[in-house]
């Protein structure tokens, strides 16, 4: 066989049936190994060191996976599905990993009893499809966008980022993420996380993470006079110049004396000065007779000279805003962006109870808080080093698509494992009896798969997973709908203490997983041309 | 388990690739790598601290005690010992001294939980004593610990300031603290806010060094120094007014390019005729109104230079931005952006500059009588070495002034304080009843660590001094909990409040205790390292190789 291929090219290499599929569940198991140990609220933490010595900390399986440069290529398969997990639902790349590996280790006991790997596969099928009806049945309904279940909502948060973070911050960040969706989910509107604007300061400590219903802009003013706290401001949203723009044409002055020069460099002036008179102008007939701030942010720029002009006027002028900025800003404190200098007038301007600024080192940043009606927020993330900022925006990411996945779900589904356990035992006394034939081995090992979440749970926080798993499944037997409790390892009501997963996350892994697998399962044959098979290049 | 399997991660992942996991391989190695760091650190804590020399992959030379930057400059590799540096560095942040303590006390915090390991605790439950003990600690130097009295304290006190900083300095210049003290006490009070003493910027208090002299001609002067002569002759005015130019002080150009068009040879002449008058006409106005000085963030025109000479009017140029606008914060001066006649408010206002030469260079001093909002310390020693060392405890103690500002409370020093807490927390372990008791009582023990160096560092025998100490912190006098190692070894404990008037500031402590902690707790958490080849290029250590 692999002489044959010698043939058609000398350098390249093959592995067929046991080799192949041996390789492919190694590397599946292999996976599931690193894994393993982040699962759950008390899994560990993985230290990632990068090309350039840059340290992250993480927890996250998507993460992890991204970071790691992963060469073999099942490895890679199960990996980018995995990653994919996070795309769609933000949550349960782990989860992903785990079970993959967990369903080809399952299916290995049953091929190397010399079931056809095709039937294997075809009980996988089955048991997939009742697995998802029984998913179906399974989830707890709850309150969409129109009526949204606050309570709820930070059940799922706190569940989701448990996994990521340590206790305490995460208690502290589930309020926080829940409230940024809150804020900006309005009926009949899809949410765009995007108006959920994350923004890091290396500052203080990680507790000191806040919701700011308004906008944070990582930029200050460029004058050293202009106010740096603004109350009860109007803010001009704009994308106007407010600097000397050069002619597009290649254009020069002709003068014979220092006066015409002059005259020149005025002229040149006036039709930028002219644009911040009329800024100015709207200013003070606005702000006449009344003590209200001025705040102008403009995509484009601001010269020394406008600043002056502006700083003058006591208005704070912000220049080069990001255009995503641009757009929450109106989303926030209400108004129009303008375009052109004559359309300025009162109706376009915004309004925010607070601005301010804050210099932080060398870097400043702008709040603008206090905001009428918010439909963008700002989560502002401290931390002591930037390891730490990070860890914490990989989490509030992930919580924020599970706040929003509840939403659109309407549904949730028990966690800590209590969903496994069912479906264990529904595959078992259900979905094996309508089963015919060999395929039955395939859908005991889906179940068998299936125990991996709990007991790798157990297993994290220190107890056994045979005992976790057996108590588990016995009261799922009974009918009752228990998970694992990690700080005890016994049986307990997720839904008592609020542990619950998103419908989305569980769906997903449904779908993904067990196509992986039987991928993975199906392949004969493994042909590389050129390099070798191990990964450790040609030179061995 | 990955022994028995012939493709484990490692061979998963691209060439180069390290994968550390489990206890042995992962922690403790961890462990040992920041107990490295903490052992360097170590020995340069307190008064009687030991130098480093340090050469940076610049080849730069740095001879100094002071932790921060002996971390930074020391390009730690390892990424557990990283994580410990980065907490230096935030404390470094933060409030700007007890970086020694964070490096010194994470280490010794982990090397401890190395033992527990050894003993069997799952690195999650020595977690979690620490964190308990370290919540207890807070709590106790919040409440208990602060020395009386010391919750108000007038931030416009000279005297009541330098007593409070002394402690930072100490550690840094010994035996000079009283008169740093002084010395950044009048520097940091003058600049002081009058409305909020809380907007302090320690960015207003400036260093500048000059090589030459010694230790004692460090002086503060009340407005700035700027390293750089003046572009004109005039070298001393008084009482002068000042206009401060962000453009340059030459003739006026256009964006665009300009081309002038001369016809003959008499358009020439009256071009540059009308130049001329052009510029003067500036010069003119300037003159005209009142003003003596002028700074440009530019550069001055030689024809500009000229009028002004004519004048007698001094020309000052600054290219750094930020200088110029300190001038303009010591001067109480508007940055002019356009050339022409400034408005008397635009003016600001210096009681003297001179061009002063100290030792080898001239320096311009820019000297206000009453308050200035800018203040300059004027550091000399003999070696560059000497004198960055010298910037650095006065950047420490200026920062130090800050974080009085946020919090006034004084902890006692010389190991007092730990003593303290160590006491009340090993009788707090004993009431606990989960396996974290021993953490706590490891926590304890590690705490012991700084009057123990303390006591090393000067040369004493650090076991009795400790066993001293805590005798002295059981017995029943008025303030026992006050007791520190006395480094000059006279007397087996000191109280050092009362003695010197040394105390350390709470704050310090408070942000080097959770600093250190969380970065020990941090360390604790990883259980596998991944780390990826090395990006190409050269690195710090090929440089130190070549």
């Amino acid at each position: 066989m692999s002489s044959s291929l010698r043939s058609v090219n000398p350098n390249a290499e093959s592995m067929d049936k046991a080799a192949a599929l041996f390789m492919n569940i190694n590397a599946a198991k292999g996976l599931q190994d690193v894994m393993r140990t982040n699962l759950g609220p008390r899994g560990t933490i993985k230290m990632l060191v990068d090309g350039a010595g840059g340290l992250k900390l993480t927890k996250d399986g998507n993460v992890l996976l991204k970071e790691m440069q992963i060469q073999n290529p099942t490895a890679i398969m199960i990996a980018r599905s995995a990653v994919a997990q996070d795309d769609i639902s933000g949550d349960g790349t782990s989860s992903t990993v785990l079970i993959t590996g967990e369903l080809m280790k399952q299916a290995e006991r049953y091929l190397n009893e010399g079931v056809h790997p095709r039937v294997i596969v075809e009980g996988l099928e089955a048991a997939k499809k009742s697995a998802i009806e029984f998913l179906k049945q399974f989830r707890v309904e709850t309150g969409g966008v129109e009526n949204p279940d606050r309570e709820m909502l930070l059940c799922v948060a706190r569940t989701a980022l448990r996994t990521k973070l340590e206790e305490h911050l995460a208690d502290m960040l589930t309020t926080i993420v829940t409230d940024a969706v809150l804020c900006i989910s309005r009926p009949q509107m899809p949410i765009d996380l995007h108006m959920v604007e994350i923004m890091t300061m290396k500052h203080k400590e990680d507790s000191e993470t806040k919701l700011i219903k308004g906008l944070v802009l990582d930029h200050g003013s460029r004058h050293p006079d202009m106010p740096k706290h603004v109350a009860d401001a109007y803010i001009l949203t704009c994308n106007i110049s407010m600097e000397y723009e050069k002619s597009e044409v290649n254009s020069s002055f002709m003068y014979s004396d220092a006066e015409q020069r002059e005259k020149m460099v005025e002229a040149e002036r006036k039709f930028t000065d002219d644009v911040v008179r009329q800024v100015i102008a709207l200013k003070k007939k606005v702000c006449e007779g009344n003590d209200k701030g001025f705040v102008v942010i403009t995509q484009k720029g601001i010269d020394p000279i406008s600043l002056d002009m502006l700083a003058k006027e006591n208005i704070l002028g912000l220049r080069r805003a990001k255009r995503r900025n641009m757009e929450r800003l109106v989303l926030a404190c209400g108004g129009v962006c303008v375009n052109s200098p004559e359309e300025l007038s009162p109706e376009v301007l915004g309004h925010a109870g607070e601005v301010y600024e804050h210099i932080l080192g060398d870097e400043k940043f702008t709040f603008i808080e206090d905001v009428s009606n918010p439909t963008s927020c700002t989560i502002l993330l401290k931390g002591p080093n930037q390891h730490t900022i990070i860890q914490l925006k990989d989490a509030v990411r992930d919580g924020l698509r599970a706040v929003k996945n509840t939403l659109i779900d309407k549904a949730v589904i028990p966690g800590a494992g209590a969903f496994e356990a069912g479906l264990f035992v529904h595959l078992n006394e259900v979905t094996k009896k309508t089963v015919e034939g060999r395929a039955k081995r395939g859908v005991e090992a889906f179940a068998e798969a299936m125990l991996v979440i709990p007991k790798t749970l157990a297993e994290n926080s220190g107890y056994d997973a045979q005992d976790a798993v057996i108590s588990l499944t016995d009261e799922h037997e009974n009918g009752n709908i228990v998970g694992i409790d990690v700080t005890t390892g016994e049986p307990f009501d997720p839904t008592t203490s609020g542990v619950y997963d998103n419908y989305l996350v569980k769906m997903q892994i449904l779908q993904s997983a067990p196509v992986v697998a039987t991928q993975l399962l199906l392949v004969d044959q493994v042909l590389r041309a050129g390099v070798n098979m191990r990964g450790r290049g040609p030179a061995e | 388990m990955s022994a028995g399997m012939p493709y484990g991660l490692q061979a998963m992942l691209k060439d180069g690739h390290k994968h550390l996991s489990g206890l042995d391989e992962a922690v403790i190695k961890n462990i040992e790598a920041c107990r490295e760091l903490s052992k360097i650190a170590r020995t340069s804590l307190g008064p009687n601290g030991m130098n480093k020399m340090v050469i940076n992959h610049l080849e730069k030379l740095f001879v100094t005690s002071d932790t921060a930057v002996i971390v930074r400059e020391l390009e730690v590799a390892h990424p557990a010992a990283r994580v410990v540096v980065m907490a230096a560095e935030a404390q470094e942040r933060e409030v700007g001294d007890g970086t020694n303590f964070v490096v010194s006390f994470a280490g010794e915090l982990l090397s401890l939980a190395e033992e527990l390991i050894r003993d069997g605790l799952h690195p999650s439950e020595i977690r979690d004593g620490y964190q308990k003990a370290l919540e207890k600690c807070l709590e106790w130097l919040n409440e208990e610990l602060a020395i009386e009295g010391t919750e108000t304290m007038d931030v416009r006190d000279k005297v009541a300031v330098a007593k409070r900083l002394k402690g930072t300095l100490s550690s840094k210049q010994s035996g000079y603290e009283e008169q740093l003290a002084s010395i950044v006490a009048e520097a940091c009070v003058d600049v002081c806010p009058k409305k909020n003493a809380k907007n302090f910027n320690v960015e207003d208090v400036r260093t500048a060094k000059i090589v030459g002299g010694n230790i004692n001609d460090v002086q503060t002067i009340h407005g700035m120094v700027i390293r750089r002569n003046v572009e004109g002759s005039v070298r001393h005015v008084e009482n002068a007014k000042v206009a401060v130019f962000g453009c340059a002080v030459d003739t006026q150009a256009t964006e665009t390019k300009g081309t002038v068009l001369i016809q003959s040879g008499k358009d020439l002449e009256e071009y540059s005729k009308g130049e001329e008058l052009q510029v003067e006409k500036y010069i003119d106005e300037i003159v005209e109104s009142g003003c003596k000085v002028v700074f440009t963030g530019q550069s001055f025109g030689d024809l500009a230079l000229h009028f002004l000479e004519r004048k007698k009017i001094m020309a000052v140029k600054i290219p750094s931005k930020f200088e110029l606008r300190r001038v303009c914060k010591a001067t109480n001066a508007t940055t002019l952006i356009k050339l022409g006649k400034p408005k008397p408010d635009e003016l600001g206002y210096a009681s003297k500059i001179d061009v002063v030469e100290i030792g080898d260079s001239k320096v311009l001093v820019l000297k206000q009588d009453d308050a200035s909002r800018v203040s300059t310390i004027i550091l000399r020693g003999a070696t560059a070495n000497a004198m960055d060392d010298l910037e650095r405890a006065m950047d420490d103690g200026i920062n130090a002034y800050k974080a009085l500002m946020r919090d006034s409370r004084a902890v006692a020093a010389g190991g007092a304080t730990e003593i303290a807490l160590a006491k009340r927390l090993s009788d707090y372990a004993k009431t606990q009843t989960g396996l974290d008791q021993y953490a706590i009582q490891k926590f304890a023990q590690a705490l012991e660590l700084v009057p123990r160096t303390l006591a090393e560092n000067a040369g004493l025998d650090a076991t009795s001094v400790i066993a001293s100490l805590y005798a002295a912190h059981s017995s029943s006098n008025k303030n026992n909990n006050r007791m520190g190692v006395d480094v000059s070894g006279d007397q087996e404990t000191v109280d050092l409040c009362e003695s010197a008037g040394i105390v350390d500031l709470l704050e310090v402590k408070h942000w080097a205790l959770k600093l250190a902690v969380d970065a020990a707790r941090t360390v604790l958490r990883v259980d596998q390292i991944i780390m990826s080849k090395q990006a190409g290029g050269p690195g710090p250590n090929d440089a130190r190789a070549g």
